[in-house]
């Protein structure tokens, strides 16, 4: 971050002063979450929750007791609040937050780069019972989500001791269909998969998917396509619902996706690398993340870019904290998980990360920042500030949540196969 | 046969000699390759074991894991669905080789014959840049061959090439970087073979031939054969392995067997099928090397030894 | 000897002078020059990565367009958390890795190359595997055995826990067979001659090792411990499995290519070439005062 965005990192000042805000605010609605918890749900959910879990997990057993003096955080890279200090050394004010309050160190780590390349790193761990050394992770729904659930090699949560998860979650982080009443996991962040265009590029609006494969569009070899999310995405565009769907279905996507590849539109399957093309001009439209083409929009200046909501719908994937099985400090762990459920501090995450929040409180917090940096001149950052919190893609509203999907939830070993032989060889060509 | 520790002569003939110096000589192999054969035992072939167990399993990841069944089908279901990419992936290497071994060859031949003082230092020069992860390379040359690029920018607006040119993301791109990146597995190999050449010989070759070629062609190049050997080696075998190039610089079109191994290992989690592709690729390669030492004849065919050593 | 050849040939020489000055040509303009070209294309990504050390871009991403120089990335050099421990762990673990691989390395190359005893098959096999295996495979099965082997002997899990250790052992391992191939080429063509002199002038073999055979191999010795060393550093499959919770900087460099690299990467490798041109430039000082 420079002077370019005029972003006061540097100003130590006015952090702070909004961190106190926070602070005082934070003590007030932290009392507030307990009392609604004893009050009602905490005490019904208790109630009903008494008997132990799969695997002879006791969730209250594991949850129970004092939490230990670390907690090992896992996430993927550049997705927390980060800020400067007097000497310009960079540290994470919420993490600073949660230890100056409960006493508790945090090892926060950036440590994966992709859900395959994770989960194959900690299969076999998980598979001996061995700690894996992590006590939060956070993992996509998808795949290896399932695998790790259905596995049990995920804890299940004790539903009495998220009581701000359950009083700021927004309606879509409840009880979501990969994690029925949330029994594994809270979601960290979540976004949609769109597409993003490079407008010096295309020749004329792309907000079809079907654009995506028409070279008069999209010119020959100039569109990238994201291999985990095709399928899902695809058969969404389709008008199926991939929740529902079998080899019928994935056949018709599949058929789509070859044909584009026929065409002679395909630049590259991605990974994830494909954010360097687009902003290098090497990519006139591809499948995209919300938060990214956002970012690079925003705050980064590249006016030429922008991120289209498909008009047949988008795939809505949520990156959720998970407490691998044989953790050192799950009480810890899931003190830690629910404080980022207190709408002060989600603020702080998501108006760095600048992905959807899964506490919708965050949205009226980020404009009365705006409004305060406004107030003290910070006349750029203020309106970057507006931006992202009148950004219907952040803070969607009920319809056009109505038009997004969940991918497929892949339970058995059989589906997995087949769903792979006939999508992969469509990257694999 | 002579057995034990036999020093072999300048014709590869074992030697006669006393002995008492036999018994002791014979044991002299054995102790310096101990420590780095205990290391590999440890830590690379019992790997390798590990896998070809795991090739032989079958299962799935969520239906209780896997079981050693003697699942041979796992190969014979690898070779079938994958054969067009293992021999992709032979061709794109072969010709990474070639072109680094043309490329390294005049490079290194000059090091080593007139380098003189400077030697080390250029050959340390050759892999700095290799200092710098491999990661950002491949980025940089993202930017370098991008279709507006340093490069591909000014040829475009002078009009030399059509707009919708491309490097990236073409079998170009993915042999460039894959070429570029083992140069420094090919160059070193070869300045080592080519340093100890004696320049004497070089300068009676001179004398002897009519033609520089010609003195080359009969005296250098031969002598500078186990460095070849050695250069292709360490070039073809772990770049037909390679999958990052073809997975950052590539598109549809140029898998390799290394991202078909990434992918049934991370993305379909099964390893069983990984672990046979791994098997048959390695087994393959050996195959390819051992008929490259024979086409040679490098004195020393140790790789056809190793061939018949272990069949 | 040698006058005696050279005269006719310098004869030769003026006679032929249009034949002799291409040959001076391809020597003294040529292949120079053709080297520094190569050496060019090697560090030009390196050129590339400097530059964009310097671009001023606003955000904290890299992107590829330049937007002019600034010096802040430079002072903000640590600023990245995780970046700064992954550079120091890779520059911890390759340096050792280095060493260790080429001593153990060097001594299986001249084993391999110099004497013919039983079971030189199988080795020379399990080095051409070692090769041959993809990084993937190796990396996961590493990883397997390390933790079967953490939970059947608990001792083990203290001794070497998925981390640092693991890291370290894991690249020496896979760096001695490159180094062994290295040697044994070098190994092959030597003049047993001289050896067979030193055998008779030095009574101890330790002896005559050190003094003929070490500085007849040493070009050998120097390629391989470039070749660990880089092979260590640049590591990344294998690492990112045996690594447990440790990062290197090719780990933390490729997570970040998710969302972009932060500028700190380029000037971190910036760094890391510029040590790299030192010690270069420190050699050729220290050879030339050697002559």
């Amino acid at each position: 971050m420079n002077e370019g965005t005029d972003r006061p990192h540097r100003d130590e000042a006015l952090m702070d002063a909004m961190m106190r805000a926070r602070l005082t605010r934070r003590g007030l609605l932290k009392g507030a979450g307990r009392g609604a918890a004893a009050l009602g749900l905490g005490a019904f959910l208790a109630a009903c929750a008494k008997e132990t879990s799969e695997a002879g997990f006791d969730p209250k057993q594991i949850f129970g007791g004092q939490p230990g003096d670390k907690i090992n955080f896992a996430n993927w890279p550049l997705y927390i609040d980060y800020t400067k200090d007097k000497e310009g050394n960079r540290y994470i004010p919420s993490l600073r937050e949660f230890t100056k309050q409960t006493g508790i160190d945090v090892n926060f780590q950036e440590a994966i780069q992709s859900n395959p390349e994770f989960f194959g790193k900690l299969q076999p761990q998980l598979q001996a019972g061995q700690d894996t050394g992590w006590d939060i992770i956070v993992i996509t729904n998808g795949q290896y989500f399932t695998a790790l659930v259905e596995n049990e090699w995920v804890y299940p949560l004790d539903p009495t001791k998220h009581p701000n998860f359950d009083q700021y979650a927004a309606r879509w982080a409840k009880d979501p269909p990969y994690d029925p009443n949330n029994k594994h996991s809270m979601a960290w962040q979540s976004g949609f998969t769109g597409i993003g265009v490079n407008n010096d590029l295309v020749k004329g609006p792309v907000t079809k998917m079907d654009d995506l494969a028409n070279p008069d569009k999209v010119g020959k070899g100039l569109v990238g396509m994201l291999k985990e999310d095709m399928p899902d995405w695809v058969m969404i565009n389709l008008g199926i619902d991939p929740k529902t769907s079998g080899p019928t279905e994935w056949k018709e996507a599949a058929a789509w996706m070859l044909k584009q590849r026929d065409s002679g539109v395909i630049r590259q399957y991605y990974d994830q690398g494909y954010i360097d093309d687009l902003t290098a001009g090497n990519l006139s439209a591809t499948m995209a993340w919300s938060g990214d083409v956002l970012y690079y929009k925003t705050w980064a200046g590249y006016d030429n870019l922008d991120w289209n909501f498909p008009e047949d719908g988008a795939l809505h994937w949520v990156d959720n904290m998970l407490v691998p099985a044989e953790a050192a400090n799950p009480a810890g762990a899931i003190e830690l998980m629910d404080f980022y459920y207190q709408p002060e501090v989600a603020t702080a995450v998501t108006e760095w990360v600048l992905y959807l929040s899964p506490v919708p409180a965050t949205k009226q917090l980020i404009l009365r920042d705006a409004k305060k940096a406004e107030e003290q001149n910070y006349k750029g950052y203020a309106n970057k500030l507006f931006a992202t919190a009148e950004n219907p893609f952040m803070y969607p509203d009920d319809a056009l949540l109505g038009r997004t999907s969940y991918s497929r939830d892949l339970k058995t070993d059989d589906e997995r196969a087949e769903w792979n032989s006939i999508f992969l060889p469509i990257s694999q060509g | 046969m002579a057995e034990g520790g036999t020093v072999l002569g300048t014709s590869g003939e074992p030697r006669s000699d006393e002995r008492g110096l036999q018994t002791r000589r014979r044991l002299v192999p054995y102790y310096l390759l101990s420590p780095a054969g205990a290391w590999l035992l440890l830590f690379l072939f019992l790997p390798m074991l590990l896998l070809a167990y795991t090739s032989l399993q079958s299962g799935g990841i969520l239906s209780g894991g896997f079981h050693f069944t003697w699942e041979f089908s796992n190969y014979v279901d690898g070779l079938q669905q994958y054969q067009k990419f293992f021999i992709r992936s032979v061709e794109y290497s072969l010709i990474v080789t070639f072109v680094a071994l043309l490329l390294a060859y005049p490079m290194t031949y000059w090091i080593a014959f007139y380098g003189g003082r400077w030697k080390s230092s250029l050959l340390l020069l050759i892999l700095i840049p290799f200092f710098v992860s491999f990661v950002i390379r491949t980025i940089q040359w993202k930017f370098i061959l991008g279709d507006n690029g340093f490069i591909l920018g000014p040829l475009k607006s002078l009009g030399l090439l059509p707009d919708s040119y491309h490097v990236l993301a073409t079998p170009l791109a993915v042999v460039a970087g894959i070429t570029y990146n083992f140069i420094p597995f090919t160059a070193l190999p070869l300045y080592v073979a080519l340093e100890r050449i004696d320049k004497r010989l070089v300068e009676a070759a001179k004398d002897l031939y009519s033609s520089r070629w010609e003195a080359f062609r009969h005296v250098v190049w031969p002598l500078s054969l186990p460095g070849v050997f050695a250069a292709f080696l360490l070039t073809f075998v772990p770049a037909t392995g390679d999958y990052v190039n073809a997975a950052v610089l590539g598109g549809p079109g140029t898998t390799m067997i290394g991202n078909i191994i990434q992918d049934k290992f991370l993305t379909q989690n099964d390893y069983p099928q990984a672990a046979a592709l791994s098997v048959i690729l390695m087994l393959g390669m050996l195959v390819l090397a051992s008929l490259y030492a024979r086409i040679l004849g490098t004195e020393d065919s140790t790789i056809a030894a190793a061939a018949g050593g272990a069949a | 000897m040698s006058a005696v050849a050279t005269e006719p040939r310098e004869v030769a020489a003026q006679e032929f002078a249009p034949i002799n000055a291409p040959r001076k040509r391809l020597t003294r303009f040529l292949l120079p020059t053709y080297t520094w070209l190569m050496i060019l294309y090697l560090t030009s990504p390196v050129f590339v990565m400097i530059l964009y050390g310097f671009n001023a871009i606003p955000g904290d991403r890299q992107t590829p367009k330049f937007w002019g120089f600034t010096l802040q990335w430079y002072r903000d050099l640590f600023g990245v958390a995780g970046l700064t421990s992954a550079l120091k762990n890779s520059l911890i673990v390759a340096p050792v890795s280095a060493v260790v691989a080429t001593i153990l390395g060097t001594f299986l190359g001249l084993a391999l190359g110099r004497y013919w005893f039983r079971g030189r098959a199988p080795v020379n096999f399990l080095i051409f595997l070692a090769i041959a295996v993809p990084e993937i495979v190796l990396g996961s099965s590493l990883l397997s055995m390390f933790v079967l082997a953490n939970s059947r002997v608990s001792f083990l899990g203290s001794v070497l826990p998925l981390g640092i250790r693991t890291i370290l052992v894991s690249h020496i391992g896979f760096s001695i067979p490159f180094v062994a191939v290295t040697v044994r080429a070098r190994v092959q063509g030597l003049d047993r001659s001289l050896e067979d002199a030193a055998q008779d002038l030095f009574a101890n073999p330790v002896t005559a090792f050190y003094k003929v055979t070490l500085p007849l191999i040493a070009p050998a010795i120097l390629a391989g411990f470039l070749l660990a060393f880089v092979l260590s550093l640049d590591d990344f499959v294998i690492t990112n499995f045996v690594s447990g919770q440790t990062q290197t900087f090719p780990i933390w460099v490729f997570g970040a290519t998710r969302i972009g690299l932060p500028p700190q990467v380029n000037v971190m490798g910036t760094l890391l070439f510029g040590a790299g041109l030192l010690a270069a430039v420190a050699n050729v000082v220290v050879q030339r005062r050697r002559s």
